[in-house]
């Protein structure tokens, strides 16, 4: 099955060029010019991964984001003009999961869109951690009986951390485990997600239990 | 004995602690002088009225005294020759020709006392004395005789000779009496009387003036205590005068400083039409001008940004599709022709070079409208400048060039922004092994209290003076002929040079033709700007052999 891709861009050269680039890359992209019609076009196409740029007519890329966000856990993707940390910052909170800042080149648009869609190992384990069950084959995690829905990231950052319960993760670590990337990047890309999904798993977010800071290295689950 | 010794501490601390006090007074006057304008009014007011008093109640007292004792003076002489007179009389009546024997001339003489005395009224009281002309024979000997108490110490033999000279006439000394102790004036008035058939003899009148000296006294006292009085209501209606103005203007320097403080809405309260109200209305009216000003300084900065923000947006993202576009060119630039294959490429880098250019334009212009802000986290430099030196090694062999890295300090954390610190490593090593001429390339980490300082150094074809100046200057090259080993912007060591001002940091630049460049990054551990450095660079036209920390090491 070809991978459908959301392309919000008004730039119609730009959204064109990244058509190319996907479709030599073996992805099917759809396209939307307009923050109006970019949530419309997502229920239209159902994509597998949207690339959203963060400066739209209509409502802004960061606002699509969180109506997005608010409904399926689809992977996003900004494609952002500036490297400004307040917008960055907005697009992460809102529940992006990665950007791309412009210009960029195909290689690294691609690598990013590879690792958000490629598919998690198979290994069909169930994990404990905290009073969390952790279904790695059924993409689930459950709080006794009841379903916690993450996105595909927040479930990779779990996974990523449940499977080595107690050991420490450094930001850079689960930023190439996580985020396929292997040079120096955001580390701001771990700290909003860690909250985005505490604010999902933990009983009280601001006193975490399940996934824990350890201070001046990074995280772990499992208690502190 | 030790109750001495005690006591001699005891008074050697008071004197020790009155000295203190003393320095202490004298500094606070000194500082209440330098600050206060209404206590330097007040104080050179007082002190030149006290003068003026000073000066105007010595002169009247000297006049009133003078007057005083004229006056008294001139009552003594009339009186002294009314006695002298009415003595003679009571002499001259008794001779009638014939002898008088001694008892007779005894008797006068205390008639003629008693009519002196009855003649001279003066308050003070009144001495008297019959004393011989010394040097004379005669049948008859009066002895000589003083009312009780005569002070005969005043009559001095200077008197006595001039009484004997002037006979006939009066003589005056002024003298000293001695009173219980007390000095008081007094004024010996000296004549002389014939005595029938006993000679002449001298009449002393020793006048006391005390009377005279208490009423000056008096006068004096009155005198200083107006005076007194008179600089005190001077010193008060001074300061009165004084904090009409001064209250004005402190409230004008408070507002000031609310205003440099930022609070641009603060203003003078403007009272009446006078002088003081003319210079609130004036300051008034600067601070609105001011505040006026700051608003559209404040505002051209905005859209400043803002339109350094709009080109970034609009730039980019055209940049972008060429980029795709070339990298889609580029990665089949093997099934095109030849030509159009070179072509490719060329598009591929160029617009690479163009991207760096453009990021580097708007790193300046973010640096220009002071839209930077650091992004600090605990940094050690020494770690660091290793990881940039690696970084560079490859390049560093391909040119033939010996990188060294040298780290005799810096192995503390600091808190720096890593990505800027890198940033600036990276120019200027890149730089270094550019113009090093394949020579080696040294980097230097060195700390001493108050910095932190790396530097990078070549041998190769290094600088004159006058471009040296500019090495910082945008786009500036130091020679555009030479070819280049890595793109450059020619914006590098511009925002280098911004970069190391956030952090309060230097770059400072030795280079020299022949002799290779030497730059200097300083970081400073605190919060106030380097004016050291760690690895301290000589003037330019000083021959210099590299950091101290690599000389020590190469003997």
């Amino acid at each position: 099955m070809t991978p459908r891709i959301l392309v919000v861009d008004d730039d119609q050269a730009l959204a064109e060029m990244i058509g190319i680039v996907l479709r030599s890359e073996g992805y099917e992209p759809e396209f939307s010019a307009d923050g109006n019609d970019a949530v419309d076009a997502f229920h239209g196409t159902k994509p597998d991964l949207v690339l959203l740029d963060v400066m739209l007519p209509g409502i802004d890329g960061i606002e699509v984001c969180k109506r997005i966000r608010a409904e399926s856990g689809t992977p996003i993707i900004m494609l952002t003009a500036k490297g400004d940390t307040a917008d960055v910052v907005a697009g992460l909170e809102n529940g992006a999961d990665d950007y791309v800042v412009k210009p960029f080149n195909p290689k690294e648009l691609v690598a990013r869109i590879k690792t958000r869609l490629r598919p998690t190992a198979g290994d069909a384990t169930v994990l404990h951690v905290g009073d969390l069950t952790v279904d790695v084959a059924g993409h689930e995690v459950r709080r006794g009986d009841a379903v916690i829905a993450l996105t595909p990231l927040e479930f990779d950052l779990l996974r990523a951390l449940a499977e080595k319960p107690n050991q420490v993760f450094t930001r850079e670590m689960l930023l190439e485990q996580v985020w396929g990337y292997h040079y120096k990047a955001d580390t701001r890309l771990v700290n909003v997600h860690v909250q985005r999904l505490r604010a999902k798993i933990e009983h009280d977010p601001d006193n975490p239990r399940i996934v824990t800071t350890v201070r001046g290295v990074g995280y772990r689950a499992g208690g502190a | 004995m030790p109750g001495t010794a005690t006591g001699r501490a005891t008074l050697g601390r008071y004197r020790r602690r009155l000295r203190r006090w003393v320095r202490r007074g004298w500094h606070a006057v000194a500082y209440l002088w330098r600050r206060s304008l209404m206590f330097r009014s007040v104080a050179i007011t007082v002190m030149t009225t006290g003068l003026a008093v000073a000066i105007i109640g010595t002169a009247v007292m000297i006049s009133i005294s003078n007057n005083v004792y004229a006056q008294r003076r001139e009552q003594i002489e009339a009186e002294s020759a009314r006695a002298t007179i009415v003595a003679q009389g009571i002499f001259d009546a008794a001779t009638a020709g014939e002898d008088n024997n001694q008892t007779e001339l005894e008797t006068l003489q205390s008639e003629a006392q008693q009519a002196i005395q009855s003649n001279t009224t003066s308050p003070g009281g009144t001495s008297i004395a019959i004393e011989r002309t010394p040097g004379q024979s005669s049948p008859q000997i009066l002895q000589t005789v003083a009312t009780q108490g005569f002070p005969d110490g005043v009559i001095t033999d200077e008197l006595r000779a001039e009484v004997a000279k002037n006979s006939g006439r009066l003589s005056l000394q002024p003298v000293q009496l001695d009173d219980d102790g007390r000095r008081e004036p007094g004024l010996a008035v000296g004549s002389t009387l014939q005595v029938p058939s006993a000679g002449q003899y001298e009449l002393y009148l020793v006048y006391d003036l005390s009377d005279a000296q208490q009423t000056l006294d008096f006068v004096s006292q009155t005198l200083s205590i107006g005076g007194v009085a008179l600089i005190v209501l001077i010193a008060l209606v001074t300061s009165l005068v004084v904090r009409l103005v001064v209250l004005p203007i402190r409230g004008a320097a408070e507002t000031s400083r609310k205003i440099a403080a930022g609070r641009l809405d603060e203003r003078i309260p403007v009272r009446g039409v006078d002088d003081i109200a003319t210079l609130a209305r004036s300051f008034n009216d600067m601070a609105d001008a001011v505040s006026r000003q700051i608003t559209q300084l404040a505002e051209l900065s905005r859209v400043q940004q803002r339109f350094v923000s709009d080109v970034s947006h609009e730039l980019r993202t055209p940049l972008t599709t060429i980029r795709l576009a070339g990298d889609m060119l580029y990665d089949s630039r093997h099934a095109f022709e030849p030509s159009v294959g070179r072509s490719a490429e060329l598009l591929h880098t160029q617009v690479e070079r163009f991207e760096l250019l453009l990021a580097d334009l708007l790193e300046i212009s973010r640096f220009d409208a002071q839209a930077v802000q650091l992004d600090t986290e605990p940094v050690v430099p020494a770690a660091l400048a290793a990881d940039i030196v690696d970084e560079f090694r490859p390049l560093a062999e391909r040119v033939g060039s010996d990188l060294q890295l040298r780290t005799p300090g810096g192995h503390t954390t600091m808190q720096l922004d890593a990505k800027r610190i890198r940033r600036i490593l990276r120019n200027l090593v890149g730089n270094a092994i550019e113009h090093g001429d394949g020579k080696p390339v040294q980097v230097v980490v060195d700390s001493d209290a108050r910095s932190v300082a790396i530097a990078v150094r070549d041998r190769g074809v290094g600088m004159p003076p006058e471009d040296t100046a500019r090495v910082f200057d945008r786009f500036w090259r130091a020679d555009p002929s030479r070819k280049r080993t890595i793109g450059g912007t020619g914006l590098g060591l511009a925002i280098s040079l911004g970069d190391a001002n956030l952090h309060n940091g230097r770059i400072d630049v030795w280079s020299r033709p022949g002799a290779g460049s030497t730059f200097v990054l300083t970081l400073p551990r605190g919060d106030q700007p380097a004016v050291t450095s760690a690895i301290p660079l000589p003037e330019l036209d000083e021959p210099y052999d590299g950091p101290r920390a690599v000389r020590q090491e190469d003997d």
